[in-house]
Parts: C-alpha cells; structure tokens; sequence
C-alpha cells in the first residue's frame, strides 16, 4: 500500500469572529495517494474551499491532524508551513495570478526561484520541457499579458509543478475559462498528474470534470457526505476514506 | 541576506513600472539636491558672514581681570574692628589702565594653552590722534608684533603697498582709506598724539585693504614698543588675542582655557552675540528646510510604494500562497524602496554638485569695487555622503510600512478573489 501524501485525521474548522463562532469543517478524514486525481464537489459554502486551504497549509484545523507526507503540519507556524508550501505543495486558482513582470518560462519557474539561482537552473530543462508539452514552447520569452486567458491557466498548471511536489491543490482551476479553454486545462492537468505521477486535488462545481477524477470526496454543511470512485486509473487503494 | 527571489522581483517591479520608479526617482534627486544646495549655500553665507566679522577680529580675547573695588574695611584680614564706623569711596580705575603687565611670563604659556589655539598676539591699543599738516583725526592705534598680529587680521596678504611684517620702530602701517584721506603715500611722515598728549612721529610703512571697515578705516598699526611709548604703557599691554584652528569651537576652548588664567577670556561668540543668533536662527531654518525636505520625498516614496503594493495585492497572495515567507515579500518592497533611493541619489548627487559648480563660476561686481564670486561655494564630499545616506535611510523608513503591509497580505483572501 502507497503512503498517503496528505493525511486528514478528524479534521475540523471552527472561524471565531470575536464571540461568535462559525463551524465549518466537522469530523473530516480521507487520505490522498501519489498519483491520485481527487475532485472535491460539494455546494456553495460547503467548505470545499475551506479544506483545500487546511490542507495546502493556507490555514490550520481548529481540530484534528494534518500529514503531508507523513509529518504532521497542523500546527506548524507561519514561516514553517510556507517552506513547506514552497519545497513540497503546488497551487492552480481560479485566477492564475501570473507575475506580468516576468516571462512565461520565468513565471513557471518562480516556485524553484524562491529555492535558489542553482535550484532554479537546475529546473529549467524539465519546466522547458513541460511547457513544450503544453504547447507553450513558442511562448516562453512572452509575458503573460500577451497570452489568453486558457493559455495563462496552462502556465499555471505547469508553475504548479515547478518544484515537483507531492501534491498540486486546484482550486476551482477551470472556473474562469470557457468550456473549451476549460477542458484543456482540465485534461492537462490529468495528464501531467498521469505523467509525473503527482497527486492533484481539484476542488470543482463541474460534475463531468469531478466523474472523470480518480476519486469524488463529497462535502456537505462541512461534514463528508461520501466518496466515491471515478474513472479508476489504478493509484487508488485501501487510502480511501475512513 | 537577500536571495535572488528577493532580488529579482524588487528590480522587475521596478523596471516593469518605470513611469512610477522615474516619479520616485525624481522626487529624491531633486531632494538630494535641495540638501546638498541648501547646506552648501546657507553654510557658504554663514561662513562668509562669520568670517567677515571674525576676520578682523581674535577668535579669543584675553584682558585683565575685571577688578570690583572694594572698600579697605572689606578686607578682612586687614584686623578690622567690627564696632568701628570706617568712611571712604569706592573709586573704579579707568578701563584703559587696566593692563596685563607681566605679558612675557604669560606669551609661552598661552602658546601652548590648547591645541586649538593657532596664534597668540599680544597687543595694545588705545585711541590717539593723526596729525599731518592741517589735518587732524581720531584713530585707534594697535601696537602689535607683526608677525604674530599678521595670524590674527592678514595685513601683509593685502598690502597694496610696502610691508606690515617687517615693521621696525617709528613705522606705522595704515589702510588706503586712511592714507587716502591724508593724501598719505610710502614713506610720508605722520604725527601721533597719544592719550596722555605724548607726540611721536611716524612714517608710513605700508598701506593695506582688507575689506574690514573697521580695520580700513580708523586703525593703525605700530610695533608694540611705540605703542606702548604712545599709549603711555610701560611694558605692559592691554590684551592677547587668539586666533584658533577652529573658530566654531571658540566658546569651547574659552571655557577650557579660563580656569588656568588669572584674565577674563572671552570668545567672539560671546562678543557678538547678536550675530551668533542670527546664524542659529539661520541654521534652524536651514535644518527645517531640509526635515521638511527629506519628509517631503519620504511621504513620495511611501505612497507610491503604497501603489505598487496595491497594485500587486494578487500576484502577493500567490507568492505567499506558492511559499514566499512574509519577510520575503517584506524585503521586497523595502529593497525597492532602497534601490529608488539609491537611484535617486545617483541622479540628485551629480545634479547638485553640478548647480553648484555653476554658481561657483558666476563672478560680479560688489558695492567696493572688487569682483568677486557672491557665493562662497566649498563642495563637502561628506555632505554628498551624508544627503545619500539619509536619501537613503528614507527610502527604507518610507517603505517599511507599505512593505509590512504587503507582507501581511493573507493568500486565502487573494484566492477566493476577494
């Protein structure tokens, strides 16, 4: 059995605001495994979003465990959780926020750069290579500004690799583009999930995206209300949901 | 310290936005520029101002002690009877006879009082009157050894003609005014009349213009023997007069001199206080100025950083979101704020120094006659330093708070796009 690369373990979130509480998570446990695809449906304000940030180490539990990779990040502070972030977690938003300042090739290597010149260079080849396979490699010295909108979001999906993490976090990745940019980026995703063998989970309301994942978590009030198997690609065993 | 992430995101932010960084760069050149004129200027005048007032004058006068008559059944040790009614008057000596006598004794000593002190003069002077034919005119005659007296005004520099250091008994060396209303040429015989009615004839031995009124007009100068002859003296002289490396720290070396001599030493500060006002109020308004100034491009600084930060709240949250550590995103704004500081200075610098260079080279004609420059411009490498550093030190200061403000920025809140 594959080690989970993310470990939720009675996990709940509790917002304060003052004296008043806002529950939002309750009682959450799942594992994720490499190479896994998971899509995470639920409502608005389900608290989709809310558990990808506990699990991209954006926010800590009010309750429960967290493991990325076998070490417990819970309670890690601040400038611990952004080094662990920045060495083993990849991030896609809804908006992909490139930095117009720098070329495509460099906004796809800035998770390397904050690592270092050397770590960066070293790095460079195989993010070349990425965004050849992505059908940027005409693209590289061009800022993002002159891209579309589908073309930015697959800069983005390649930045996520940069440091070839553990696991990539999507959130809601395909939700600004139109249903063909959309499904591009979507198929993009699964590929390289396939390809580099990294385990990515993608929060989405779309329901034909969320049955082409590995594995559906279902939440609901912030309780899971279940997960079921998708298109099953092989990666996934006994680490479902507990 | 700073890592090429750092590095590297503070100099495209700021070579992306070049219509703001050249906004920023502007605003601290032209108050790098305004500090160096400002200091250099104000500090110019101040200068002239002070050794135009100093330059005639001892930075440091040592006189005799002022003396407080009291009455003889005031001394105690005089075995006075408390019960006996004493009558008398108490009687102030004439300042004029108010003398250093033993002066030799004192000169070495005064020489070596402080290592501020350049020159040691010791002089006489008292009014007489100038006689030549039908002409008769009060003048203050100062009997001085010239070589000495030369370290106080500089007579022998701007003699229009014959000597002042080479002076010997019976000349007297006098200002082209002077000479002029006498219709005085070199070696022209003059009559001095002293105090005390003592005549004593003179020939003129040089003929000066120092561009001080008083010394100009008004003043001879004899060796220290005739005057004390004249001025009915002895051997005795009525001050020394010191000129120090420094004459700033005039009122210092006074103050440090004075215990260890039976005389009263004052400092032309003290002499003139007026103008010594004058210049501290000058040199507060200067330094308001120039805090207004450095405010002025730090408040230019900060907001357009603030801009920038606001501008790029996103891409902030997806750095921090991707790993960037607050400190990170910190040290970028605070690294931009430097470097457009620093740009600033590159431009401000060498536009002051050229403005001054400039007015520097302007000459024109004042109300004696003499062209001269109407600035007197010495450019301070270590002002050029100093204006950098605290350019410099704004930047910091005024991004440090946009900066803290980016650092903060909460990557949850950027990802749900709010």
């Amino acid at each position: 059995m594959a080690h989970p690369v993310v470990e939720l373990d009675r996990v709940g979130k509790i917002y304060y605001n003052g004296d008043v509480e806002t529950p939002v998570l309750f009682d959450i446990s799942f594992a994720i495994v490499p190479g896994e695809f998971v899509a995470i449906v639920g409502g608005s304000g389900s608290g989709k979003t809310t558990l990808l940030n506990l699990m991209g180490l954006l926010d800590r539990p009010t309750a429960g465990v967290i493991r990325v990779e076998n070490q417990e990040v819970s309670q890690l502070d601040e400038l611990k959780r952004a080094r662990a972030r920045r060495d083993r977690l990849g991030f896609i938003f809804q908006f992909h926020y490139l930095l117009p300042e720098f070329t495509v090739l460099e906004n796809a290597l800035m998770p390397c750069r904050m690592r270092g010149r050397e770590f960066e260079k070293s790095q460079e080849p195989r993010m070349r290579e990425l965004l050849k396979a992505v059908g940027l490699e005409d693209k590289l010295k061009v800022r993002p500004p002159q891209l579309s909108g589908g073309q930015q979001q697959r800069v983005a999906v390649v930045r996520s690799l940069a440091n070839e993490p553990a696991v990539v976090f999507a959130d809601e990745p395909t939700g600004n583009l139109d249903s063909k940019s959309g499904r591009l980026v979507f198929d993009l995703m699964k590929r390289l999930s396939r390809e580099s063998g990294t385990a990515f989970v993608m929060v989405t309301h779309d329901d034909n995206f969320a049955l082409e994942a590995d594995r559906v978590i279902r939440i609901r009030d912030g309780r899971l209300v279940g997960a079921s198997v998708g298109a099953p690609s092989g990666a996934i065993d006994a680490a479902i949901a507990r | 310290m700073l890592s090429y992430f750092i590095r590297s995101v503070a100099f495209r932010h700021l070579r992306y936005s070049v219509g703001q960084s050249l906004l920023t760069i502007g605003v601290v050149g032209i108050s790098v520029l305004l500090i160096i004129y400002l200091r250099t200027i104000i500090g110019g005048t101040q200068n002239r101002i002070t050794q135009n007032t100093t330059g005639a004058i001892p930075h440091i006068t040592v006189e005799p002690p002022e003396r407080t008559p009291v009455g003889a059944w005031q001394l105690t040790n005089l075995g006075i009877d408390p019960d006996t009614l004493y009558v008398g008057e108490v009687v102030n000596l004439p300042k004029a006879r108010e003398v250093i006598e033993d002066w030799r004794l004192w000169l070495p000593s005064l020489d070596a009082v402080d290592p501020g002190v350049a020159t040691v003069s010791p002089v006489v002077t008292g009014q007489a009157f100038m006689n030549r034919g039908s002409r008769r005119q009060s003048v203050r005659v100062t009997g001085v050894l010239p070589e000495r007296h030369n370290g106080i005004v500089e007579i022998e520099k701007n003699l229009d003609a014959g000597r002042f250091i080479g002076m010997v008994s019976g000349d007297v060396v006098l200002g082209q005014k002077l000479a002029k209303d006498f219709g005085l040429k070199l070696r022209d015989k003059v009559r001095l009349v002293g105090p005390e009615g003592l005549t004593l004839n003179f020939s003129v031995a040089g003929i000066y213009t120092t561009g001080f009124g008083q010394v100009d007009d008004g003043q001879v100068f004899v060796t220290l023997r005739d005057g004390q002859s004249l001025l009915e003296l002895g051997g005795s002289i009525s001050s020394f007069g010191l000129k120090l490396t420094d004459l700033y720290d005039a009122e210092n070396v006074a103050r440090r001199m004075a215990p260890s001599l039976p005389f009263k030493v004052q400092s032309w500060v003290v002499q003139n206080p007026n103008l010594f006002r004058t210049l501290d109020a000058q040199g507060q308004t200067r330094d308001l100025i120039l805090i207004m100034t450095t405010i002025a491009s730090g408040f230019g600084i900060g907001s357009i950083l603030v801009m920038v930060v606001t501008s790029k709240y996103r891409e902030i949250g997806i750095l921090k979101a991707m790993g960037a550590t607050p400190g990170e995103i910190q040290s970028i704004f605070v690294l931009e704020g430097l470097l457009l500081a620093f740009v600033g200075c590159l431009v401000g610098v060498p536009l002051g120094v050229l403005l001054l260079k400039g007015l520097a080279a302007i000459r024109s004609v004042g109300p004696d006659g003499r062209v001269d420059a109407p600035f007197l411009i010495e450019i301070d490498p270590m002002l050029l330093l100093g204006a950098s550093l605290v350019a410099m030190a704004t930047g910091v200061v005024a991004s440090y708070f946009p900066a803290r403000r980016a650092g903060k920025v909460d990557p949850m809140q950027v990802i749900r796009g709010s």
